[in-house]
Order: structure tokens, then sequence, then C-alpha cells
């Protein structure tokens, strides 16, 4: 029950439940959270192909 | 207990005894040992190249995956309506929300990777093939989960939806607007497709290995794409990567359902439309019983309308399967309820003295009727027009009205499937007629021209992936073309077509050799190999 009471007081952290918002250019719109998303992507996508992976010992097969 | 084969190696084990060699329990046996002993199931080595941040993508989406089945099997225990009614089934809610996001979002990020490694070389396009049907297939199950929320959000969606479905045909026999077919397709057999396709795309993966680098510069010697590796080995265990990516997913998932929780719109029913806009109830109720609706005049796989339809050049593809869920709007949202009706003496003289009278009789007191509504007002529950010729039409209306009102309408129409109406067809249909759930639709953002049908009530992300898809229905021929749908079903339906084919296609393959993008995911291999020849 304790756990309960909780989970409104967290799931209100950050309140997304508001009006969403619009980028809107000529025929395309697309809401900021899946512009956000999106974004997100393109740039975990880029890390994971620039960063360096760490090493670990190699041998011949 | 001992048995003949305990001191027996693997091999002789797996081989069985040599009369047994005709079994077809023995052959397969040693056919799948052939293909996948143990070292290729559960691997603790792979090729040295495999050193990318990029290759942790696949397990993180199949973690993903497992999170996704484990909160939606919570969800399903726990039946269609509870998370909507505490707040435990609500987290539950936001864990399946939050963990499908992720899923989407590592899937999509493997499929970029793979793609510029070019990675069906090798007697690999099977792999690919698998990889993206099982993407596709996703998409789907994510399709017919936000049509099971039961909220607004699956309520506006399903009445768009159709429309696509329809002009494909496919409406026929999959009825987004049927709430109980949808949970089925989402809970079992899409998940089944979705399942079986991901485990072949492992096993396939598990079979053939991961696709060898293009050859570095200047190489003489480099194994071929369908050869084993002979370059260098690492130490790779696939199991603690495996249980970290899960950990890795859990506590995103949980952290994000924590944070952001889940988004619930209320639905709506035809009883809080007559309450809250009972003009445009009234309104839209005339228009279906003048047979002016959108529904009305919507044909297959509804009704039968001359020259209805949207077409694919000279063909109509819903034509093909006919009539298959019979809607008639007068009738089922109008007439038939108010027959239902007992003890009132004034409808049941309206319903006679509108049933007896002529077709154009019909049509003049309607006519007149929804000309008046331009200026009706709403009072005490009641819509008021000027006086004027609508026979027994304002009657019929009135008591149309206190039925919705008191959410009798809601169950008649439900009623006709039986005690268990799991189907809202109907009501989805006269809801989708009327100004006021298009008007809560704009309000969201949730209209076609809007891009709604990526887009989630309130701030939350929606279905990004599904983009393209929107994006056609903004540009001509598509958003002034009365075809619109069909041709987006075409064009989706192709595109989907190429992308499970780029293996086999000249040139879209040739892509990532170009772009030359796999020089980075394989950099260290190259600086390695290519620093020897200097």
């Amino acid at each position: 029950m304790a756990i309960a009471a909780l989970i409104p007081i967290f799931a209100s952290l950050i309140n997304l439940d508001h009006p969403g918002h619009y980028i809107t250019v000529g025929v395309i719109s697309i809401s900021v959270a899946n512009f956000v998303v999106v974004v997100l992507m393109v740039v975990v996508f880029l890390l994971a192909i620039f960063l360096r992976f760490p090493k670990s010992k190699e041998h011949q097969a | 207990m001992t048995t003949f084969l305990d001191d027996k190696s693997r091999e002789t084990i797996v081989s069985g005894l040599p009369e047994d060699h005709d079994m077809w329990t023995n052959k397969v046996r040693r056919k799948f040992y052939g293909k996948l002993p143990p070292e290729k199931l559960l691997p603790d080595r792979q090729p040295s190249y495999v050193s990318s941040w990029i290759y942790v993508f696949g397990v993180l989406t199949v973690s993903a995956l497992v999170v996704v089945l484990l909160s939606g099997a919570i969800l399903a225990f726990k039946g269609p309506s509870w998370w909507h009614e505490s707040g435990e089934g609500h987290f539950v809610n936001s864990l399946h929300l939050w963990s499908v996001e992720f899923f989407f979002f590592f899937m999509v990020i493997h499929l970029w990777g793979k793609f510029f490694m070019a990675s069906w070389r090798g007697k690999r396009a099977m792999t690919w093939v698998t990889g993206m049907l099982a993407f596709l297939a996703s998409v789907g199950t994510a399709f017919t989960g936000y049509l099971s929320q039961l909220n607004f959000d699956s309520q506006w969606i399903s009445t768009q939806a159709k429309d696509g479905l329809n002009a494909a045909g496919v409406g026929s026999f999959f009825n987004v607007l049927n709430f109980g077919q949808m949970l089925m397709w989402h809970i079992v057999l899409l998940p089944l497709v979705v399942g079986i396709i991901v485990g072949i795309h492992v096993v396939m993966v598990r079979l053939r290995g991961v696709v060898h680098p293009f050859p570095p510069k200047g190489a003489k010697t480099h194994p071929a794409d369908d050869m084993p590796w002979t370059g260098k080995y690492r130490r790779y265990d696939i199991l603690k990567e495996g249980t970290i990516a899960m950990a890795i997913v859990l506590i995103l998932t949980i952290l994000f359902s924590v944070v952001f929780s889940s988004p619930d719109e209320k639905s709506i029913t035809l009883q809080s439309w007559a309450q809250n806009d009972p003009i445009d109830f009234v309104t839209t109720a005339t228009s279906e019983l003048a047979g002016t609706s959108v529904s009305a005049a919507y044909s297959y796989p509804y009704n039968y309308v001359p020259d209805a339809g949207q077409k694919l050049g000279p063909f109509s593809l819903p034509s093909i399967f006919g009539v298959t869920i019979p809607v008639n709007p007068a009738q089922d949202f109008v007439l038939k309820p108010l027959e239902t009706v007992v003890y009132n003496p004034a409808l049941t003289s309206a319903l006679q003295s509108y049933n007896s009278a002529s077709t154009a009789q019909q049509t003049s007191w309607l006519d007149n009727y929804t000309k008046a509504l331009d200026k009706a007002t709403a009072s005490g529950g009641q819509v008021i027009v000027r006086n004027g010729t609508y026979g027994p039409v304002p009657e019929m209306m009135s008591s149309l009205l206190v039925m919705a009102r008191s959410g009798g309408l809601d169950t008649s129409l439900l009623s006709g499937n039986g005690f268990y109406g799991t189907d809202y067809t109907k009501p989805l249909l006269f809801l989708a007629d009327s100004g006021y759930m298009a008007g809560i639709a704009q309000a969201q953002h949730l209209t076609g021209s809007q891009w709604g049908m990526m887009n989630e009530t309130g701030n939350y992300p929606g279905q990004a992936w599904l983009w393209l898809y929107t994006f056609f229905y903004q540009i001509k021929p598509m958003s002034t073309s009365g075809n619109a749908d069909v041709l987006v079903w075409a064009l989706m339906i192709g595109l989907s077509g190429i992308m499970v084919a780029v293996p086999f296609i000249p040139g879209l393959r040739a892509i990532p050799e170009k772009t030359k993008l796999y020089r980075f995911i394989w950099k260290d291999y190259y600086r390695d190999e290519e620093s020897k020849k200097v």
C-alpha cells in the first residue's frame, strides 16, 4: 500500500501529461517528444560507431 | 542410474548407434548438432573485429523485448481495464510503454549499424531478412497495442487507421474497431510471430556468425565473406553481456516509468458525447438517419455503395472480400436502439409515423430538421430548434438523446453482439462521424494533417517509427487524392518489401561500401591491419 501511495508522487516528478509542443516546418510537423527521440537515436548511433570500445585480450585462432 | 552411453564421447552420443541412423529423430539430432554445436549456440569467443559499441544494440534489443513481454504478461494477467483503475496497474503500463520505446530505439540503431556493415554478405541474407521481418512484425504488434489501450488515443487511432486498412482490403478481416479482436492479436498472435521471427533471427546469427569487415586497404589476403574467420579472436561472454544488457534495460525502463509515467486520456462514450455536446450528437444522428454521414456513404467492408470506395488504378481491393462487417447506420445507430425503448407512447407513435411515411416525406422532414439544427440551442439536456415541418423527427431525436445521455445507447450498440460486448465497431463509427470526437483529437494534435498517427497524447513520445507512413499523407498526390489511403498503403508495402530485399537489390546493397561508414565501426581492426603494412 505504501508503494502504491508513492507511485503518483514519483509519476508526477516530470509530468508530461500537459498539452503537447510541436515543431512545424512546412508540411512537416513533429512533436517535441518524438523529435527528441529521433535526435537521441541519431546521437547514440553516432556515439556507438565513433567511441572506442574497451580493448580485450586477443589471440590467433 | 547409468546408461550404455555414459562413457561415450559427445560425438558418439549425438551420432547414436549405427543401427539407428535411419531414424528421423537421429537424423534431426545429427543435422542440428552439425550446424549448431553448443560452442556456436553459446560462444565464448568472437572474431577480434567484433569490437564496437554498435554490436551491443542487438542484445539490448532482445533484452528490451524480454521486458516488453514480461510487463505485457502482467498486464494480460490482470486484464485490460486494470491499468486504468489502480496506481500499480498504471505503473506496469508505464513499464510496458517505456520498454516498447527502448525496444524500438535499440532495434532501429541495431538496424542502422547492420545496414552500414552490409551484414548480409557471406550467405547472411536470411539474417537480414528475418531482422527486417522482426522489425515490421514489431511495428504491427505495437500498433495493435496502441489500439488496445481502451482510452481516447486508441479510439481515435482505430477510427483513422480503419480507412487505410479498409482501402487495402485488409480491414475486411482485420477490424481495428473490434477491441476484442485487436487485443487477441496484440497479446497472442503477433507476440508469437515476433517471438518466432526473433528466435529464427538469433539462430541465424549464431549459425552464420557476424559478418567480416570489408578488406583493409592494400590487403592481399582476406577471408572470403562466407568462410570462417582466420584472424584473431577475443574472449566474449555472451551470458554476461546479456545479463548486463538486461540490467541496463530494466534500470532505464523503471527510471523512465517512475519519472515520466504514461499517458491515459480518458475514453469518450456516446453518453459523454450526448452530455457534453447534445447539438452535435443530434446533428450527427440526423445525418445517420438521412444517409448523409461518412459512415452512411462508406462502402466496403460495411456496405455496398455503388462507385464508392478507394481504388488502386482500376482495382478495388476491398471489393474482393465484399461486405464482411455489415453496418446500416440509420438502422443500427438510430432506429433499432429507439425500438428497444418501452413505455414511451409518444416515441412509439413517432416511429410508426416515420416508418410508414414515404422516402420522399422522410427526406423532406430530415432536410428541414438538418437545416434547423444549424441554429439550434441546447437547454436542460434537450436540443431546441425553431418551429418547422419536421414530422416525427424531433421526437425521435429527443428520445435518442435521452437514451444516449443515460448510457443506454452505448449498451444498445454493443449488446447486438451478445452479453460480452467487445466489438466497438458501431459505437466507434458513430463517434467518428461526429464533430465532437474530431474536436478532441484536433486539440490533442492527433488528426491526419497534424501527423497525428505518430503522436501520443500530451508530451509523450508516440509511434515515431510511423513517420514515413504519416509523411506520405502530407504530400501530393496523396494529400489531395480520394484514393490517398490505398496509395499510401501501396507505397509502404512496396518500400517495406525493398527494405526486406536490400541484400538482393544491386545499387542499394552497395551503399554501405560506398559510404564507408563501416571504417568507423571496425576502426580498431583497420588500424591494426593497415599499420602492419606500413
